[in-house]
């Protein structure tokens, strides 16, 4: 006979059942964290997890006052606990009574360490090859859930900005993301220059697909620079690594993927002045260029005007050599003249008239009371000299000529 | 719609190109006055081609979401 069990039936049965094992009570289990969440309540709620399965588990604040370590997402860890059902969600959980630290790395982790350090090796996270963002992108090609924030707030982000967008639809999140992520990068291919690649925050677990290799060739293999922005900030993921630039968030990515429009227009109206400027200074230069020639003009004129006085200072100069030649000249006839005038003044003139010079010794003999009877003196005529003898001085006026 | 237009980028680069060499100043006066002119003209595409953008998204598989078209 087939029994009809209310769903409130069927989970008591399960949770009898389940709570009826010894073997699910006072358990250590081992396994990696993931989204954890410390409650307001100061409940913690976590997954347990490894390669192949997970589990729900709650630490309530009663047990778990004191950790001695940090929980957070990726750590390993030893739960110790009970199995229980939760009805209100018929959904098996691990209630931990205590939590160890595992030492050592998740399974998982060290799976991402390796693929980060092959993909390291083949060049695919090195800086020279991340290429440079457009600055002003024309086509800009979006991978993301169209249903997602992420999507809301780029476009929002990119408001105005005169661009085509280009949404390459892709799961985000779950079994298909993966493929579905790089083939939505696959499919932009010749149809974008600048290609973001987002979703919103989620757990580790969510954000797993962008640690993906194929995720990470299909960024590599763009023929446009991407933009990843998985997540919040403390989230970096193999996506991040190998995209050509990283953004915290998507409303970060959009900012970084087009320029500042008011900057643009600031620019454009400086670019408008330097412009004005630059054509002033030209006209500026012309003018100065015309000042100069104008200058230059004159001043060819006052050189001309040098040249004819130059001339006329030849002409001058010429007169006046021909002036002094002239007064040399005269004056030479002049000194003749007075030569001849001198001749006249001198003695010898005089002595061929008849006149005669007295001397007595040196002194000249000018009236009779300058010699003696008896004395000698000299008689000097125009030609030839006479010693004469005093016979008698003679004082008289009457002797004049 | 037209093919080419010119892209802002393109126009940008062209602006700039354009300041720098009228800022050398190696140019006659008509020169200057004619490169001028088209830069001012580029200004103005500039202006107009930031002012007027219209949001144009597609979708490259299925439809847009009712909200974003």
């Amino acid at each position: 006979m087939t029994q009809i069990f209310t769903v409130t039936e069927l989970n008591s049965r399960i949770s009898d059942r389940l709570e009826g094992d010894l073997r699910l009570h006072d358990l250590w289990a081992r396994g990696e964290v993931s989204n954890y969440v410390h409650h307001r309540s100061g409940h913690r709620y976590f997954t347990l997890k490894d390669r192949e399965s997970q589990i729900s588990c709650v630490l309530f604040r009663s047990n778990g006052g004191s950790l001695d370590f940090e929980m957070n997402d990726g750590k390993n860890v030893l739960v110790y606990g009970d199995v229980t059902v939760y009805r209100p969600q018929g959904r098996v959980q691990l209630v931990a009574r205590g939590i160890k630290q595992d030492e050592g790395l998740g399974f998982r982790h060290l799976q991402l360490e390796a693929l980060k350090e092959k993909l390291a090796r083949e060049g695919l996270f090195a800086p020279e090859r991340k290429r440079p963002l457009p600055r002003y992108p024309q086509r800009i090609g979006i991978v993301t859930s169209p249903q997602g924030a992420a999507l809301r707030d780029v476009l929002r982000t990119l408001g105005n900005y005169p661009a085509r967008i280009i949404l390459s639809p892709a799961q985000v999140q779950g079994e298909e993301a993966e493929k579905s992520i790089a083939s939505a990068l696959l499919a932009l291919r010749g149809r974008s220059d600048l290609i973001i690649v987002c979703r919103g925050g989620g757990s580790t677990e969510d954000l797993w697909c962008f640690n993906s290799e194929m995720v990470a060739r299909a960024i590599f293999a763009c023929d446009a620079p991407v933009i990843s922005a998985v997540g919040h900030e403390t989230d970096v993921t193999v996506a991040d690594h190998v995209a050509d630039a990283r953004a915290a968030t998507p409303t970060a990515a959009a900012k970084m993927a087009i320029p500042d429009l008011e900057e643009v227009q600031e620019a454009l109206k400086y670019t408008k002045v330097r412009m004005m400027r630059a054509l002033w200074t030209a006209l500026e230069w012309e003018r100065d260029r015309l000042g100069h020639l104008h200058h230059a003009l004159s001043a060819r004129r006052m050189y001309s005007l040098t040249r004819d006085c130059r001339q006329r200072l030849d002409y001058l100069s010429q007169m006046l050599e021909g002036a002094e030649a002239g007064m040399l000249r005269s004056r030479r006839g002049r000194l003749e003249l007075l030569a001849g005038r001198l001749g006249a003044v001198g003695p010898q003139e005089t002595l061929q008239r008849g006149y005669a010079i007295a001397r007595s010794g040196k002194s000249l003999i000018v009236k009779a009371a300058d010699v003696r009877p008896g004395e000698e003196i000299e008689l000097i005529l125009s030609q030839g000299r006479l010693l004469c003898r005093i016979l008698e001085c003679r004082n008289d006026e009457e002797a004049m000529l | 719609m037209k093919q080419e237009e010119t892209s802002l980028e393109g126009a940008l680069d062209d602006l700039e190109q354009i300041v720098e060499v009228l800022e050398e100043g190696k140019m006659s006066l008509e020169e200057s006055l004619e490169l001028y002119e088209r830069g001012m003209k580029l200004v103005a595409l500039c202006q107009s081609r930031l002012q007027n953008a219209e949001k144009r998204i597609e979708c490259l598989t299925g439809e847009l979401p009712s909200d974003l078209s």
